[in-house]
């Protein structure tokens, strides 16, 4: 058992030394892979946040997230009631088209648009890199939305339609407050798949609306230069924040729920 | 008739989505762009590393300054991209570089705008400044680099060495490029400097054979190769001196073997069908200007190949350039006029050989 | 408006589920139609794209290295994960806990970041062969841009994912059935063997169906890291869009990936039932 638990704690160390590993780096004097570095600065900062080549696929990232949320939730939610509610010929083909994405390799899907968007024009555009991301994100939502959908306590709203309130009314008062939350991680997740998407984004977001996982292999094959360390320490942090602070709060939240609970002391 | 008919059904789409959706499309729809044709704005395609910043110094500030054109620079360098550009219609860049091999299959292809009827002032240019659509700018050596530390006793002299694995112990690199790499190939092969042109494929090909085991990655990119002999990956490399250069200013302990040097050409060229055709000559213009062009090969370490532009060079760095007369008539050149025909074979067979 | 006969927001199934199947018509099963076109139709109609295929000894291997590959980091991440997984689902303390954060942490750094860890690990100036050199290995070993980076690169991105599926079906394990034979005499590792592997065995296979098929489909990690010698059929499909332009092979290749997927999938689907697969995701 000690033995078992000793493995866990190296896999573990195997698991996060590599990542750790980023940061030093961006600080490093060296134009070189040099580990360790010989010295330490800010200056690859400053030169990422000076170049328009690192800042404008930074902004298009974050835009082309966000717009992918949105899309994906807009699509996702409804289809999720449909798949979780009902019962109509054709579901488990229904479910199956919302799951494939996840399946296909995305330099398939990267041939595909390439060739399909040439003809739409939408080659380099937000728009289509949005929808392509949209196709990979929808799975990934309605995974978290129809769990959350399944857990649901429909007595809540029969109670509620009971007691005369209207349909809309009933989704946005009982319906809407409970999956909220999975509302929320569900939107974070197509969020982040979109973001950190590169393989599609490679081959068609093109000059005007490069992302920065592009952006960031592109580099790769000219030098692995230290400005990729910067960008990849920006987006490991980024990783880390979204890891330690919803912990963070729990266990703020925890404590002071035991201070507070008459039952505590 | 088809891409008409499929844009509507995004209209349809879209508009559903903003019954259900609202925000999220409403979002989306302003990120269609279109390309305007008087853009004050010029893409151009960049090697990275040391050749851009000395190209946004010497060429692309002060063009900025005098036509009020922005540029924007556009990694990383892609042949295919440009054939690609004028199938799709879709413009990353509209300016790029080309050697004489590449410029000999885009002119033949037809994937590179004409120069008559351009917006360049040819008589501006000197005599044999343009060849199959490009504006000559700067000749630069493909030479052998090797790492000192690994070679205390000194190194491959020549591509019989670099090709000689029993005496010259260590990984290669060679540059993805099939006109230069066939060239070292029958050049460590035997072929006389002379009798290079054409090429006997076969036999390059045998001799590439190989060597394949040994290479351990094909270069696509300036800055790549100078980082694989910089970080010591690979112990020696055919590769740009000028690149090479700024190794050894930078005191990487690397050994630039002129001999069997092969001299290519830039040239420069301009998308085909691009809409902002009319900046592109007038910044291709501009840069093989001979002061601008000077001073740009002074530092990027290539040799002009506008002559004028030896009036801004002292005579001691003249010397060490590789398009100064003396110098020029040593070098190995890459004969565009021998190989074209050659071409189509060559990289099919190029591709082949990677990919086998 | 009166009030609603059924307790169910009043719109059909058709309509809610409308968006979506249209959505993904029109911008995923179109494009992997014009995939399958193109790979009968350019540069001209046949299967003149697969018979080349087919008959390249390079395609080939690429093919049967593509699956070696996955097959290696499937058996490695089921190997590091399993305990892991274990560990965390059985251990009440912080050290579960702290596991669950760091998987956690992996599963949401961006492959490309993983590629630059490891690179700067592996490269010549890196630790690890100066590692390799105090043991008095000279000169040090060549790892970068060999299958070995590309592998170690993979099991490791991969891991999370491994951990996942298998914590997802192990923390619903009851304990009390360890305890039970345990306290019945039977030794650990007999317990282990008889009783927490078999429970566990849905877990161990919804994460090599994944794995595998995402590794199969893999792109940046064996391009970036991977020898230029051994590619993948990712790497060779990116290759002959980019370079060599030919959209008809890439398309033939594609195809033959696709079908490769979407086999162990239905596989996967006919036995075990497709819903479940992600389970561990979420």
């Amino acid at each position: 058992m000690t033995l078992v638990r000793l493995g866990a704690i190296a896999i573990t160390i195997f698991l996060a030394a590599p990542l750790l590993v980023v940061v030093p780096m961006s600080f490093s004097t060296a134009p070189s892979l040099q580990f360790p570095p010989p010295g330490l600065w800010v200056g690859f900062y400053a030169k990422f946040f000076a170049d328009p080549n690192w800042t404008g696929p930074l902004v298009n990232s974050i835009i082309i997230g966000i717009a992918t949320a949105v899309l994906t939730m807009a699509v996702a939610v409804p289809a999720s009631f449909a798949l979780v509610r009902h019962r109509f010929p054709g579901r488990s083909a229904f479910n199956l088209l919302l799951m494939t994405p996840l399946i296909v390799p995305h330099i398939v899907m990267a041939l595909g648009y390439y060739v399909y968007f040439g003809e739409l024009r939408l080659l380099q555009s937000y728009l289509g890199v949005v929808l392509a991301h949209t196709c990979f994100s929808i799975p990934v939502a309605m995974l978290i939305i129809t769990a959350a959908l399944k857990g649901f306590d429909l007595s809540l709203e029969r109670a509620a339609m009971s007691l005369g309130a209207r349909p809309l009314t009933v989704f946005r008062l009982v319906t809407m407050p409970i999956l909220a939350p999975a509302f929320v991680i569900a939107g974070l997740f197509a969020f982040v798949h979109s973001f950190d998407e590169t393989v599609v984004s490679l081959f068609i977001s093109g000059r005007d609306v490069a992302t920065l996982p592009r952006q960031m292999f592109n580099s790769f094959r000219m030098e692995a230069d230290p400005v990729i360390s910067v960008a990849s320490s920006l987006l490991f942090a980024a990783a880390l924040a979204g890891v330690l602070v919803p912990a963070a709060v729990r266990s703020v939240r925890r404590t002071l729920d035991r201070r507070n609970s008459p039952l505590a002391s | 008739m088809k891409i008409g008919k499929t844009a509507n059904r995004i209209d349809g789409i879209s508009r559903r989505t903003v019954l259900t959706a609202g925000a999220g499309a409403l979002l989306a729809i302003p990120f269609i762009k279109r390309a305007e044709a008087t853009e004050k704005v010029l893409y151009v395609n960049t090697w990275g590393g040391l050749w851009d910043e000395v190209a946004r110094d010497v060429w692309f500030k002060p063009f900025t300054k005098e036509t009020g054109i922005e540029i924007k620079t556009v990694s990383p360098v892609s042949f295919a991209k440009l054939a690609a550009q004028a199938r799709t219609g879709v413009y990353e860049f509209d300016v790029t570089t080309l050697g004489v091999a590449e410029l000999g299959r885009a002119h033949a292809a037809k994937i590179i705008e004409p120069i008559e009827g351009s917006a360049i002032d040819r008589s501006a240019l000197w005599d044999g400044a343009v060849i199959m659509n490009g504006v000559k700018s700067h000749a630069f050596s493909n030479a052998i680099v090797y790492r000192k530390d690994h070679f205390p006793n000194g190194g491959p002299q020549n591509w019989r060495d670099f090709w000689d694995v029993q005496k010259f112990n260590g990984s290669r690199s060679l540059q993805r490029y099939a006109a230069r790499t066939l060239a070292f190939a029958l050049l460590a092969d035997g072929v006389a400097p002379e009798q290079l042109f054409p090429y006997d494929l076969d036999r390059g090909f045998a001799a590439l054979d190989r060597l394949k085991p040994h290479l351990r990655v094909l270069w696509t990119q300036g800055p790549q190769s100078a980082q694989l002999v910089r970080d010591g990956e690979v112990e020696m490399i055919g590769m740009w001196t000028g690149q090479a250069g700024k190794l050894v200013e930078a005191n990487v302990p690397v050994e630039i073997v002129w001999n069997q040097a092969l001299l290519d050409q830039a040239f420069w060229v301009v998308a085909k069908g691009t809409p902002r055709a009319e900046n592109a000559w007038r910044f291709i213009q501009s840069a093989v200007k001979a002061e601008r062009l000077a001073e740009f090969c002074l530092r990027d370490k290539n040799g002009p190949l506008n002559p004028k532009a030896f009036d801004f060079i002292s005579p001691e760095q003249a010397k060490l350039m590789p398009t100064y007369p003396e110098n020029f008539k040593q070098a190995i050149i890459l004969d565009p006029e021998k190989i074209a025909p050659q071409l189509d074979e060559l990289n099919q067979r190029f591709d082949r050989w990677i990919s086998s | 408006m009166t009030m609603s006969r059924k307790p169910r927001i009043k719109t059909g199934p058709i309509l809610l589920g409308l968006p979506a199947g249209l959505f993904l018509l029109a911008f995923f099963l179109v494009p992997l139609g014009y995939v399958t076109v193109l790979s009968f139709s350019d540069p001209s109609w046949g299967i003149a794209n697969y018979r080349e295929l087919f008959n390249s000894r390079l395609f080939l291997m690429t093919l049967g290295n593509t699956f070696w590959m996955a097959a290696v980091v499937t058996g490695l991440s089921l190997l590091l994960a399993y305990p892991l997984a274990y560990v965390a689902a059985t251990s009440k303390g912080t050290l579960g806990k702290t596991i669950l954060m760091i998987v956690a942490l992996s599963f949401w750094t961006s492959y490309l970041v993983r590629t630059y860890a490891w690179m700067v690990i592996l490269g010549v100036q890196g630790p690890i062969p100066a590692l390799v050199a105090l043991f008095g290995h000279s000169p040090p070993p060549r790892l970068l841009f060999t299958s070995f980076a590309a592998t170690l690169g993979m099991t490791h991105g991969l891991i999370p994912f491994m951990t996942m599926a298998l914590f997802a079906v192990m923390k619903r394990i009851d304990p009390k059935l360890m305890d039970a034979a345990g306290s019945l005499g039977a030794r650990p590792w007999r317990v282990f063997w008889h009783i927490y592997l078999p429970l566990s065995a849905p877990g161990i296979i919804n994460g090599i169906t994944l794995v595998f098929i995402t590794c199969l489909g893999f792109y940046v990690m064996p391009v970036l890291l991977g020898s230029p010698r051994e590619q993948t059929i990712a790497g060779l499909i990116g290759d002959r869009m980019e370079q060599i332009l030919d959209f008809g092979g890439a398309a033939a290749m594609s195809l033959v990936l696709l079908a490769a997927s979407l086999g162990l999938f239905s596989v996967y689907s006919r036995y075990f039932g497709m819903d479940r697969l992600w389970g561990g995701r979420i």
